[in-house]
């Protein structure tokens, strides 16, 4: 087994409030290997932005605060560090990339500029040196006529052709981890597939991590190896991609796959929603948090925090109901028996397309 | 770019001919007029009809209207009633006095507020950010020709470190070492005024940028803090804070009418508030269409400084931003 690259342990992530300190992202783990991608995946307001945030230690301006853990990036802790030893691996070793490529980047500034601007500051290169790096790394993310594209403004480009400015300008350094936070969301479909496909080209040629953050988990099989479903500030569900996706295991997980269109449902029939909304961090249920929503939730959810449960060769679960779950994996993908019965009840919130 | 020029030439044209006609109209619609002035107890009708007439004051509102235009196209605004004398005469140099002082202040107050502002928008309600609240309410609350009596009062009556007021001391030599005592006083009561307002765009403006997307990217780059705040952020603030600037500038030359009279400053803003008195109609047309001009030329320049900060504002062609 390779040795991980970055190593989050047990991160915790709170913001002061009225309430006392929310804590968005509470003792999560994860470990990314080099070439591979790692999916974060979870609704709106499950902390995955939080936690990506907090790698970078960029959440410091967003007001957030790490309030434990560790993020280990070769061997050295991130959180330990301060901004200004960040500020020499930020945009270098460790590069980010943002959900809405049109506002992430600098209006009154030419796209070349902003990419050149990451090449002075980490490779201690000349203007002529670092443009000419930029407008390679144009070219590199299948911007046609970079030359020409360097010298415009973001306005001038449309929205698919400034996420690929944006990838650019993330990796003209050669990152070793890419985080990409929703980096397909703003775009449409076809583009969304596209930038995709750039993505693991790149992660091929420049041998490096992504970690991937999406809602969609449909975007999240076409690309990662490894998946990680977040709930509510915590990890849920976690395994290869193989693991996941052919045997889910939390209520949740099932939940996601099954609102994918397409994935069990036929035209015309009632599209599926997981009931109720991801709770408020400042009334988080007690026990497990998701079991307000869960159906087949017992009288156990509701009392104790379940414990992550290994089923074996990293395929880890975080569900009281999954404690006889070995079996289940040797079942067909389908649901347990009282997990399909309950979705005949849940289905009083389930829209109608 | 040309093309913007013209139509903003003509648009402005427009723009003064109306405004030529309604102060024309509404000053003469104004109750009393100059030849009240010179009526004496023993002044007969006969005689103040024949007065009227030498100053062409019993012809027809829209004859007398042509004619002034007429004159005014010629560079002629026109001769005062009482003496006669040409109203260029009387204005220019007071213009020239209001640019020094408003000037000084202006300028003052931008070197001020705009660094403040930055400062104070990247500590949100820090000390610095609180005193810089307090000084705005003050400068927005109090009146400017109060501010300036208590200032006299202390400084010159009080402590005789500055002159009370006038441009210059009389009977001295008229040069800066002269004039710098006498600005002291009223430049603080003007810079007061503007810094209240300057320091709270700038804050405002600045922190609005500070939480945008490109700023986070900028951050992830790998860049320092200063140069976040100074090559990134500042750029786009400045697009709001130059349309204050922009709108702001008549001010320099108009004056401050209050300021001027209390400091005895002898500025245009003064001069409008004595002539108003006198019902000297040409010089109150020609201090506004004075102060239309600068208004006009403001707009302009604030738009083209726009263009020069954010590329995404073209000048040229049908798009063009409007006044």
């Amino acid at each position: 087994m390779s040795v991980s690259l970055l190593e989050i342990k047990d991160l915790t992530v709170g913001f002061p409030a009225e309430q006392g300190i929310l804590k968005a992202v509470d003792r999560v783990s994860l470990k990314m290997e080099e070439g591979k991608t790692f999916c974060l995946v979870g609704e709106s307001g499950s902390g995955k932005s939080v936690t990506s945030l907090s790698i970078m230690r960029l959440i410091d301006y967003d007001g957030g605060d790490i309030l434990s853990g560790e993020i280990f990036f070769h061997g050295e802790d991130l959180v330990q560090k301060s901004q200004e030893e960040m500020i020499k691996l930020r945009g270098y070793k460790l590069a980010m990339i943002f959900q809405e490529p049109m506002s992430a980047l600098n209006p009154v500034f030419t796209v070349g500029d902003q990419i050149a601007e990451a090449v002075m500051l980490h490779q201690k290169k000349g203007k002529k040196e670092a443009w000419q790096d930029a407008i390679e790394m144009l070219r590199l993310v299948g911007i046609p006529a970079p030359e020409v594209r360097a010298r415009q403004y973001p306005h001038e480009l449309s929205g698919g052709m400034c996420q690929r400015v944006v990838i650019a300008m993330a990796l003209v350094c050669k990152p070793e981890v890419l985080i990409a936070d929703e980096p397909t969301t703003a775009l449409d479909v076809t583009v969304q597939a596209q930038i995709l496909d750039l993505l693991r080209q790149l992660k091929a040629e420049l041998n490096m991590a992504i970690l991937l953050i999406t809602h969609d988990m449909g975007v999240a099989a076409e690309v990662a190896d490894q998946i990680a479903v977040m709930y509510a500030g915590v990890i849920v569900e976690e395994g290869t991609v193989e693991q996941v996706f052919s045997h889910p295991c939390h209520p949740y997980t099932l939940g996601l796959l099954k609102s994918i269109p397409g994935y069990e449902s036929e035209r015309g029939k009632d599209l599926y929603a997981i009931p109720g909304n991801i709770p408020s961090l400042a009334q988080l249920p007690q026990g497990c948090r998701f079991h307000p929503r869960c159906v087949p939730a017992r009288e156990k959810c509701r009392l104790e925090e379940p414990v992550p449960h290994d089923l074996g060769s990293g395929h880890v679960v975080k569900c009281w109901l999954s404690e006889g779950a070995e079996r289940a994996e040797k079942r067909s993908p389908d649901l347990p028996a009282d997990m399909n019965q309950g979705e005949v009840n849940g289905g009083k919130e389930v829209r109608t397309l | 770019m040309r093309e913007y020029f013209l139509r903003r030439l003509l648009q402005s044209v427009l723009v003064l001919f109306l405004v030529s006609l309604v102060t024309f109209a509404l000053i003469h619609s104004a109750p009393g007029g100059p030849v009240r002035i010179y009526l004496t107890p023993g002044l007969s009708q006969e005689a103040a009809k024949v007065q009227a007439h030498n100053l062409g004051l019993d012809q027809p509102i829209p004859i007398q209207y042509v004619r002034w235009l007429g004159d005014l196209l010629q560079g002629n605004f026109g001769y005062t009633f009482k003496n006669h004398i040409p109203v260029g005469k009387i204005l220019w140099p007071t213009v020239g006095n209001t640019l020094i002082l408003m000037g000084v202040a202006w300028f003052l107050s931008l070197v001020i507020a705009i660094p403040w502002g930055i400062y104070n928008s990247t500590r949100e309600y820090g000390l610095s950010d609180q005193s810089a609240a307090v000084i705005s309410y003050l400068g927005f609350a109090m009146p400017t020709f109060w501010f300036g009596i208590l200032l006299q009062e202390l400084f010159s009556l009080k402590l005789n470190w500055l002159p009370l007021s006038d441009m210059y001391t009389m009977g001295q030599a008229r040069n800066i070492l002269n004039l710098l005592p006498h600005l002291v006083l009223p430049v603080t009561v003007l810079t007061l005024g503007f810094l209240a307002a300057y320091v709270k765009y700038s804050r405002s403006s600045m922190l609005e940028v500070l939480f945008q997307d490109y700023i986070r990217t900028a951050r992830a780059k790998g860049m320092p803090e200063r140069r976040v705040v100074f090559r990134h952020a500042l750029r786009n603030a400045l697009i709001p804070i130059i349309t204050v600037l922009g709108l702001d500038l008549p001010i320099l030359v108009g004056g401050a009418a209050l300021t001027e009279s209390v400091f005895n400053w002898p500025g245009m803003g003064r001069l409008f508030v004595e002539m108003a008195m006198a019902r000297e109609y040409s010089v109150l047309m020609a201090i506004t269409l004075l102060t239309a001009v600068i208004v006009i030329l403001g707009n302009l320049l604030a738009d083209i400084l726009y263009a020069v900060v954010d590329p995404r504002v073209q000048l040229a062609g049908r798009g063009g931003r409007a006044a």
